[in-house]
């Protein structure tokens, strides 16, 4: 009795394999891995370019046919989907979408809205959630898609890890990912931000090929601005003192450098090495303000002044500089943001924290009240080590030829 | 009286002449059958023969103290024979007075006669005695005791277990010399009537076992048993299932430590390998050298034995259902380092998993038949270079290769082969399940396997304790070992009886 169940149980067993067969299985090479996408707005819908690695070139020790590392295809289509099954037509092999790097919008489509793009991307099972967007800075994305780069083989790698890097020792740009975007969108105590790339050298060396046969290479690509949105259009651009600046308000500066000026001329540079910053809102009178508290630390990087720095009492100088430049930053950031209208810090959400109900009462319009809104800013500097030696051997040097004596 | 040539069953007539002749025509004109007729006592007066395997009988033995004794001082034979009357007859006489040997035991008929003979005793016939003795003059050319072939240590004991069952209990013995250990012999196999010995601890082993293990080998009806195998099989658990239920080994000290648990050993004569009953999956993984060694160098060395368990299990299949179904969960260098390999491959991944796996064991196979001289250089040259050209031809893809090979040594990590082979069979069945649906496929797999060893029992125990009913108690020798200060258990559900093994618990210092 025993016997005859289980032999039933395995045929049936059986049965299920052979009859299902093996569905959404995709062999290595019957794929073709995209790592970036771009998307410019044409007459009638879109036009989509995707960055397809080539795995022979881009693996092997020696490229040795001469093709390039990836290849860029591209197709129109009403919806960005019916774009990319267009496609097929000219690629070899099904594009496939779950080692996306990098969502590159051009300036013409971002700055006509780019919220009907994004739901194929949330939408699709293929593809996640871990990829940056960026604006292109003036360009169609389909120009930034083709450049080829040095030292990296798959320029939309370059692209991501150049973002990530930047964002964390530079600043002035932010790595934005899929569910910040929406989120941003979404919200409305905040406006979202795209970082902006452009393509950057010499426009007669465009074509792919021949640049990865020099060294230095005559077209690369550069982050450039951050860009602001309104609503889900892009309507301007930060330029880079703009852009520390907003990196400090929002909390994503973690490294960053300041140059200020020595107390006797010369110049001076600090590293800031953490920083963290946040937003309180108030409501006061019934108007509501906004305070900023910054704390950061730094390091003396660069001394380019005949500057006493083991005085007692000049890092503290050094300090107060800093914090005014820091100030200096944010200040112009604000502004600009105000004269786009457009709250790409989140006071709104901060006032929401503060005072729910006046939220609700003034969220609608919140950009009039954005322009208007008192913002403080408190910023706290501390130096905490100067490097490896105190004084800079400058001090020392003989007093010759005025070359430290430039104001 | 008329010769009968069947059913040895007969008692022995009084006649010598009747005798050696039914021995003759039942035997056959077999050249080491040797029959030696003597003349003792004085002036040769009573007529007696001599029957031994030449071969099986320790024939210094013989001359010097059987014969010599006989022929050479009629004195002690008729001192025998004044004896007779109390003692018997004349032949009991002769065994109590003449026969300078140290067993000797009556035969009254012929199936214990040539049982004996066969055995290698010595028969003393004797004219006018309807009965007969068997001399223990049991010897023949042995191996010896010798390291062990497979079970290798680096530190502990070379013994291993040799063909003969008298010394294997020696072995045993030596270990273990407390009045307790009860060995009992079977003779099993109607044509091969092989010796099998059954060893236990009277008072730590549980009762309800030692007796299903006697009436399992009660119900062994066969004509042969060669190796411990045949019993192995006849006695082990009904089901369905490539794991092995009964543990074997041929190191003493396994066994010793064993018994010491409350298990019940088998050994067979005519084979080193012993059968410890019943036998449970991490019996498998456990090596004597953990006890040998320090217990954190133990328990570090046995987590890797699991985790190369998992690697021989899992690793074609992963890489099987990651690389067809489940890209997305490979970093993107990876994924287009391995794209780039398969990019001139011509088969699906399945295709050149199971080609590699099926290649690699028929070099497996090869390699334990192959003379000693060359076999480790076909093997170097099978896997390395032949391995390295498909991948350079483009046949395979340089991955698979490196997953099929890092399996293969992973498998040697098991210091149990049977339990290596059950797992060979496993990782096919769960490459073709990975091939047709993924992780899932390879979960269902998965899950199927487990619940299969938690209804496997071994002789009533379930196999995967201490693991399946979570005894913490047990905890301490299964995939970790503490030092032997804190196992003051033995396992619960072997040992019914006498669980306490140290004196006292350990104490907190």
């Amino acid at each position: 009795m025993m016997n005859r169940k289980l032999i039933v149980m395995m045929a049936a067993l059986c049965a299920a394999l052979l009859i299902s067969g093996c569905w959404n299985r995709r062999e290595l090479n019957d794929i073709a891995i995209v790592a970036a996408i771009g998307i410019d707005k044409r007459e009638n819908g879109y036009l989509v370019t995707i960055q397809a690695v080539d795995p022979g070139e881009v693996a092997s020790r020696q490229s040795d046919s001469g093709r390039p590392p990836v290849t860029t295809y591209y197709a129109t289509g009403g919806s960005v989907i019916e774009a990319i099954r267009k496609m097929t037509t000219i690629t070899p092999r099904k594009p496939y979408f779950a080692h996306l790097r990098i969502l590159v919008i051009g300036e013409e489509m971002a700055r006509s809205g780019i919220a009907d793009i994004l739901d194929v991307f949330s939408r699709d099972q293929e593809a996640r959630t871990d990829f940056y967007i960026v604006a292109a800075n003036g360009q169609e994305a389909r120009e930034v898609l083709n450049v080829l780069t040095p030292l990296e083989k798959i320029p939309a790698g370059k692209m991501y890890k150049s973002l990530e890097v930047t964002e964390r020792s530079w600043a002035p740009t932010v790595a934005v990912q899929l569910d910040e975007l929406l989120r941003n969108l979404v919200d409305k105590g905040r406006d979202p931000v795209l970082t902006g790339i452009q393509t950057w050298g010499h426009e007669s060396a465009k074509s792919a090929g021949t640049n990865s046969d020099k060294m230095d290479a005559p077209l690369d690509l550069k982050y450039r601005g951050i860009g602001v949105l309104k609503g889900d259009k892009l309507i301007g651009w930060l330029n880079l003192i703009e852009s520390k600046g907003f990196s400090d308000i929002t909390n994503r500066l973690q490294s960053t450098v300041i140059e200020t000026d020595c107390p006797s001329g010369g110049k001076m540079t600090l590293e800031i090495i953490r920083s963290r910053s946040k937003i309180k809102g108030r409501l006061k009178d019934g108007r509501p303000e906004i305070d900023v508290y910054t704390k950061a630390e730094a390091n003396v990087a660069e001394v380019s002044c005949r500057m006493k720095l083991m005085e007692l009492g000049s890092i503290a100088e050094l300090e107060r500089k800093a914090e005014d430049v820091m100030k200096s930053n944010a200040e112009q950031a604000v502004s600009k943001a105000k004269r786009l209208g457009s709250d790409i810090f989140g006071f709104g959400e901060a006032v929401h924290r503060a005072n729910p109900r006046y939220w609700n009462r003034v969220k609608d319009d919140w950009d009039k009240h954005f322009k208007q809104i008192p913002v403080r800013l408190h910023i706290h500097v501390q130096i905490k080590r100067v490097g490896t030696v105190g004084d800079s051997f400058m001090l020392q040097m003989k007093k010759s030829s005025g070359i430290m004596s430039s104001p | 009286m008329a010769v009968e040539t069947d059913a040895p069953v007969h008692k022995l007539y009084a006649d010598l002449r009747d005798n050696l002749r039914q021995i003759e025509a039942d035997m056959g004109k077999s050249g080491d059958i040797v029959l030696r007729e003597v003349s003792i006592g004085t002036a040769g007066r009573y007529s007696m023969a001599l029957v031994y395997t030449d071969g099986l009988a320790d024939k210094t033995l013989i001359n010097d103290h059987i014969l010599e004794g006989l022929m050479n001082e009629p004195a002690l034979v008729e001192e025998a024979v004044q004896n007779a009357p109390s003692s018997g007859s004349l032949i009991q006489a002769l065994s109590r007075h003449a026969l300078a040997v140290d067993s000797i035991d009556p035969v009254g008929d012929f199936e214990t006669l040539y049982d004996r003979l066969l055995s290698g005793d010595a028969i003393i016939l004797m004219d006018g005695q309807a009965e007969g003795l068997a001399a223990g003059t049991r010897a023949w050319k042995e191996r010896g005791v010798t390291e062990p072939s497979v079970e290798s240590v680096i530190r502990g004991p070379r013994e291993a277990f040799s063909e003969t069952l008298r010394t294997n209990t020696s072995l045993i013995r030596r270990r273990i010399k407390d009045r307790n250990l009860w060995i009992e012999t079977r003779r099993i196999g109607r044509l091969t009537k092989t010796d099998v010995a059954v060893a236990y601890l009277k008072n730590v082993a549980s009762e309800e076992i030692v007796e299903e293990v006697f009436s399992r080998l009660d119900r062994i009806d066969i004509d042969g048993i060669l190796e411990s195998a045949y019993i192995e099989e006849m006695i082990q658990d009904e089901s369905v299932t490539p794991f092995p239920t009964v543990y074997n080994t041929e190191r003493p000290d396994v066994v010793a430590a064993e018994l010491l648990e409350g298990k019940v050993a088998i050994l067979v004569d005519g084979t080193p390998i012993a059968l410890v009953v019943p036998a449970l999956f991490v019996s498998f993984i456990h090596a004597s050298e953990d006890y040998y060694h320090r217990a954190d160098v133990s328990t570090l060395v046995r987590i890797l034995r699991y985790a190369g368990i998992l690697i021989a299990l899992f690793l074609p299949s992963l890489y099987i259902a990651i690389t067809t179904f489940h890209q997305e969960m490979i970093p993107t260098t990876l994924l287009i380092s391995l794209a780039q390999q398969r990019e001139g491959t011509p088969f699906p991944a399945f295709i050149e998993a199971v080609t590699m796996e099926v290649a690699f064991e028929i070099l497996r196979e090869a390699g334990l038949r192959m003379p000693r001289t060359i076999g480790p250089a076909v093997s170097i040259v099978g896997t390395l270079v032949i391995g390295q050209a498909a991948v350079e031809a483009g046949i395979v893809s340089a991955a698979m290769v490196i997953v099929v090979s890092t399996t293969a040594i992973a498998s040697f990590v098991f210091p149990s082969y049977s339990l290596a082979n059950a797992f060979r069979m496993l990782r096919f069945l769960l490459m073709g399940l990975a091939a047709s649906f993924g992780l899932v496929g390879l979960t269902v797999g998965v899950f199927f396997l487990i619940m299969h060893l938690c209804s496997l029992r071994s002789f009533g125990v379930p196999y995967m304790s201490p693991f399946a009913p979570w005894k913490p108690a047990d905890q301490k020798d299964a995939l970790f070992r503490l030092p032997i200060r804190r196992m003051f258990t033995r396992p619960s559900l072997i040992a019914r009886q006498n669980r306490r093994r140290l004196r006292h618990a350990p104490r907190k210092r």
